[in-house]
């Protein structure tokens, strides 16, 4: 890698790194490097300054708190993946930590910064998105928090100011009828998404759908919901006919662009199929038992 | 040279499993290293413990580091190039142009087909990041700071992309600097018979037609490209440390190019990561640091950026096929017809032996006794980077064996017979053999049948289709294909008279020497890229004097101190430098006779090999028995008189003919009806390489190049914009397989010896990635051809086989395809 020359910041502490961000002129903020990296590689990103929060120690965790699965801005991928608490209650996210990149970009890169790069084509944001999560922000001005649904603008733009830092994200502990998956189709490992979907159902006690959250990967813009087929979904019975509806409205509310991953048609398809695919899994994982049929 | 005899050391029989099954741990007898055992590679110490020494591992003092400035258009005049901004710049040390590079006569140089091409362009860029300039500074990252900084002014032409494109009327021409070129068309090529082929398809019940194409591929080493050039002008003497697959043929260029005598130039091809015949040609970069050393008379480290090498290092492939078979009803086949549009870019930069401007295609009869053959072949110039080498593969044998296997199944489709019976019934029998084909080649051994039967037994076969129609007549979402591929292939280039490099008859070399203490250096032409060369040559030593494994060396890569060779590409190492081993350690056996005889106070005469034990002795007096270890300390410390004393032997071989490997692969997919994704199901390649040196590494080949062959069927694809942007030219969109992609192979072989080669064996690196994408292929197409599927185009990515399935019907609508059940009366909600 040959990259432009720049300054390297290395704070220790979140006050530090926000201050840094407040006094350095366009820093750029390095935690995984998973595309900071291979844009410097490029000489597609020439910052003059670099803060690498990768010594913030108290920015390095996983657990469940106060009603929340926080993940700190140093959580890696691998550190999901690996996560029991992930693996035993939220479905969706132990779906897309080992589709993401291979095993080498995961152990470095990290799900807040995959957040932070609001890459269309990334994955957790519509994890993030389906789930109701939302992200904790650190400026001059103090702490704020940002829902999923405000986070996301453009691509590879967020509603965080240039002197913000996402120290974590969050998604609400499951209740009990909870269940969530994702499903990605991609080329091969290490390949973006050719699209993706993450689902998420609440059912209560007489088993229809209460609350359920749709989020698409590599779709649209930015990570997108469903809204259409979220609304459609509440207050039914999971069955094949309403996933096949549900399917249809989510295709119906992507907006893919042709390009070397598939041709727009195919990618609206691929949503119908996968939003089909995940709300299956998701109500499966809410308890209820589901039959393949068989051919 | 040597002497005819040499290099027809008879043939012999070693011990093999003829029924393919594990492979005995001794061979030879002595247990120490010979052929056939599984011998762990000597090489895997310092690659495993990180010490091995690749190119730009090499710094030397005073060092500079390359950068090189290349065109973003793909077609344009350059109008004016100031290098100034980046000479302002302190770590920069010069920025030559092709106008500097015409004051040393180095602005051109030849390719491998003899074309000319620019090494910094001199008046007109012709593809995508080809070379304009070149920054030298002290450090890397500085040279690229200069690179950036060099001001290249362009008049913007229109760009040709695509073959048939640029062979149109209209066409810019984009080699009107040769003289007479007034359009993009290269050559015609044309093999075979074409008044009998004519007949035989007049003639023919049945006729079949496909068009395909084999897309441009790049052989992407994890190794680019790169060099270390030191001019030293105290000795007047140029050393370059380069990634290089043929370093004695690089060096005669390299002096030809460059007017330095061959003597003072010397090549180094250290540890190389991977060449699969992109590290075959000389490209610009080794030509512009060679330049620079020798301006500044400082050492210049160049080395790619991965991309760099995929957009403009030897591609490969990118061969347009229109395939023709004619055959009876009951399916023999009775002739093929093929006419290929080739693309090679914007020079004819192809890696072929000279004679042969479509490389090795016209073995396009593959593995069956085909009556009647013809076939043509045009190129075509495009504002593209130049290729067309060999990636692992002789010669465009890979595009061969996909065209014929290819259209075997398209014809069972049409016949309705099963793939697998249509080829027993077409091949070449093995009795037949040697068998001269219709397009002239000399295949020396086969066992065909034999091969298909045992991969058709690993690959359960019947199980898999009796589970194929089951899914056909239930509709089910996901559909399984078989596909087959009985190919046959062609090594070992020469024979000399029929094979050379710019010139250079395709021989190769061993120069064996014995220490007084008994171990040995084997020191090789051919070059080791991954292949196992360390362990392997040893053990063919190991195997002809009796010695262990352990006690032999094997060098290479060095032109100061190996012997002359032509190199490594095209599965000739074993066939040819492989022979030269063998041949070099049988004469110094014929030498040790004598000193045997000395050492054994007995006449010559009464002397003989026991191969079993790997020592002399005197006949009818086993005990009676001396080591080439013990006869080595004899030549030098008490050689017999009328010997020469010292104990070594140097052969040059020229082999007699080709070799000609093959194999059975099945290959069992599953697609999936709403996605289009294909996941293996099963994966079985049964190889047959002749006698079987190492099976061990004979295996670790075969894995690592059908994974190349899953690559080349299912992603790998370089591709370009109309306006001639790359948009596959680098690893997010030229997309390689990783361990995830890759099934479990369950591999297997048969043993047919190449009657005419020393050992009887006939190489295999390339049989894997040559035979296994019709096998993909044709698994795909299987999958779908209950529903008039003739051909999917690879890359199968998911969207493209999806697009098959909704053509053919086959597609399904989304569903969910799952029932869930509730039970209103208990249980609470399960956590989830």
């Amino acid at each position: 890698m040959k990259a432009a020359q720049f300054e390297h910041h290395e704070p220790t502490t979140v006050d530090e790194a926000v201050s840094l961000l407040e006094s350095l002129d366009e820093p750029t903020i390095l935690a995984g490097g998973q595309s900071l990296v291979p844009m410097l590689r490029f000489r597609l990103a020439r910052p003059d300054t670099v803060v690498d929060i990768n010594g913030i120690d108290s920015l390095d965790y996983l657990h469940e708190d106060n009603g929340y699965l926080k993940m700190g801005a140093l959580a890696r991928h691998a550190d999901v993946e690996d996560s029991e608490v992930v693996a035993d209650h939220y479905g969706s996210l132990a779906d897309a930590a080992p589709l993401i990149a291979d095993p080498q970009i995961r152990n470095r890169g990290t799900v807040v910064g995959s957040m932070a790069q609001a890459d269309p084509k990334g994955d957790w944001g519509s994890v993030l998105l389906a789930h109701d999560g939302e992200v904790v922000a650190r400026g001059p001005a103090g702490e704020r928090t940002i829902p999923a649904d405000q986070l996301f603008l453009l691509p590879y733009d967020t509603s965080l100011g240039e002197d913000e830092l996402i120290t974590e994200a969050r998604v609400p502990a499951p209740v009990d009828g909870e269940g969530s998956a994702y499903h990605k189709l991609k080329r091969k490992t290490g390949d973006y998404a050719m699209a993706g979907v993450a689902a998420r159902v609440v059912l209560d006690d007489d088993r229809r759908i209460e609350e359920a959250g749709i989020g698409m990967t590599a779709v649209d813009i930015t990570n997108a919901r469903a809204p259409e087929a979220e609304d459609h979904l509440v207050g039914e019975r999971p069955s094949a006919d309403l996933f096949e509806e549900a399917g249809e409205l989510a295709a119906e509310a992507s907006n893919p662009e042709s390009d070397e991953h598939g041709d727009a048609a195919y990618k609206e398809r691929m949503v119908d199929v996968l939003t089909q695919r995940a709300l299956g899994d998701a109500v499966e994982r809410a308890g209820v038992v589901k039959r393949r049929v068989t051919q | 040279m040597s002497s005819e005899s040499d290099n027809t050391a008879e043939p012999r029989e070693y011990q093999h499993d003829d029924d393919g099954g594990p492979q005995p741990e001794k061979h030879c007898g002595h247990g120490r290293g010979g052929m056939g055992e599984e011998v762990t590679r000597k090489e895997d110490k310092r690659f495993i413990t990180g010490r091995g020494n690749y190119v730009d591992d090499i710094k030397k003092p005073r060092m500079l580091h390359c950068e090189i400035v290349r065109s973003p258009h793909a077609h344009a005049r350059i109008e004016d190039i100031d290098g100034s901004r980046a000479m302002a710049l302190d770590d920069v040390v010069a920025v030559l142009t092709a106008d500097d590079l015409l004051e040393h006569d180095l602005a051109t140089m030849p390719t491998l087909m003899d074309d000319t091409q620019d090494v910094l362009v001199n008046d007109k860029v012709k593809f995508q990041s080809q070379e304009v300039a070149a920054v030298i500074a002290t450090d890397r990252y500085a040279a690229k700071d200069g690179a950036e900084k060099v001001k290249v002014e362009y008049d913007v032409l229109d760009p040709v992309i695509g073959a048939e494109e640029a062979l149109e009327d209209d066409a810019p021409v984009i080699r009107e600097e040769l003289d007479g070129q007034d359009d993009n068309h290269i050559f015609d090529w044309e093999t075979g018979d074409p008044e009998a082929t004519e007949e035989v398809f007049d003639a023919a019940a049945v006729t079949v037609e496909e068009q395909m194409e084999y897309q441009r591929l790049h052989p992407a080493p994890i190794e680019t490209c790169g060099c270390v050039a030191d001019w030293d002008p105290g000795d007047d003497k140029m050393t370059v440390h380069m990634t290089s697959q043929a370093p004695h043929a690089h060096r005669t260029l390299f002096s030809q190019v460059s007017g330095i005598p061959e003597h003072k130039v010397r090549i180094v091809s250290p540890d190389v990561g991977g060449g699969f015949g992109n590290k075959v040609p000389i490209y610009p970069g080794y030509v512009v640091a060679a330049a620079a050393s020798y301006v500044l008379e400082r050492p210049v480290k160049w080395v790619e950026e991965r991309s760099e090498n995929i957009q403009t290092t030897g591609f490969a492939r990118d061969y347009d096929m229109t395939g023709e078979l004619a055959a009876t009803e009951d399916g023999e086949i009775k002739g093929v017809k093929v006419d290929v549009l080739a693309d090679h870019g914007a020079y004819n930069a192809a890696a072929q032996p000279s004679k042969f401007p479509a490389g090795f295609f016209n073995i396009f009869t593959g593995s069956y006794d085909i009556e009647a053959a013809y076939g043509s072949l045009t190129g075509a110039y495009t504002n593209t980077a130049p290729g067309g080498v060999a990636y692992r593969c002789s010669f465009r044998v890979t595009e061969a064996v996909y065209l014929i296997e290819r259209m075997v199944k398209v014809l069972a489709d049409e016949l309705d017979v099963d793939p697998a019976e249509i080829r027993r019934q077409n091949f070449i029998p093995s009795d037949a053999f040697p068998y001269e084909s219709a397009t002239g080649w000399n295949y020396d051994s086969g066992d065909y049948e034999k091969a298909l039967d045992k991969a058709l037994e690993m690959a359960d076969y019947e199980h898999y289709r009796e589970e194929q129609q089951r899914r056909i007549e239930n509709d089910a979402d996901k559909l399984i294909g078989i596909g087959i591929s009985s190919f046959t292939e062609v090594v070992g280039a020469g024979p000399g008279k029929q094979c050379d490099i710019a010139g250079i008859e395709m021989f190769d070399s061993a120069d064996l020497r014995v220490n007084p203490t008994g171990n040995a250096v084997l020191r090789v032409g051919v070059q080791t890229q991954g292949q196992g060369h360390e362990t392997t040559f040893a053990q063919i030593v190991a195997e002809e004097l009796g010695m262990d494994v352990d006690d032999i060396v094997v060098e290479h890569g060095d032109t100061d101190t190996e012997p002359y060779g032509l190199g490594t590409y095209g599965s000739r190492s074993t066939p040819v430098a492989g022979a030269a081993a063998a041949v070099a350690a049988r004469k110094v056996r014929d030498k040790a006779k004598s000193i045997a005889a000395n050492e054994l106070e007995a006449a010559e005469e009464d002397i003989e090999w026991d191969r079993e034990s790997g020592e002399f002795h005197v006949v009818g007096a086993p005990d009676r028995s001396i080591t080439i270890t013990e006869i080595a300390a004899g030549a030098y410390m008490n050689h017999p008189g009328d010997e020469e004393p010292g104990l070594e032997a140097t052969n040059y071989y020229d082999p007699p003919e080709m070799t000609y490997p093959f194999g059975s692969y099945i290959v069992v997919v599953e697609v999936d009806r709403e996605t289009g994704e294909v996941d293996f199901e099963k994966f079985v390649a049964v190889d047959d390489c002749g006698n079987r040196i190492n099976p061990m590494i004979i295996e670790g080949q075969i894995h690592g190049g059908l994974a190349q062959g899953i690559g080349t069927a299912m992603m790998e694809h370089v591709t370009y914009d109309d306006n001639g942007n790359v948009t596959g030219g680098d690893f997010m969109n030229y997309l390689l397989p990783t361990a995830n992609e890759i099934p479990n192979f369950e591999t297997g072989h048969t043993v047919t010896p190449s009657p005419h080669h020393p050992i009887g064996a006939k190489g295999v690196g390339e049989s894997p990635t040559v035979g296994s994408p019709p096998a993909i292929v044709n698994a795909v197409v299987d999958a779908m051809s209950h529903a008039d599927v003739s051909h999917v185009e690879m890359p199968m990515t998911p969207d493209a086989v999806w697009e098959v399935l909704d053509e053919a019907g086959l597609a399904l609508e989304p569903s969910a395809n799952v029932t869930f059940e509730f039970d209103d009366t208990t249980e609470e909600p399960a956590d989830d």
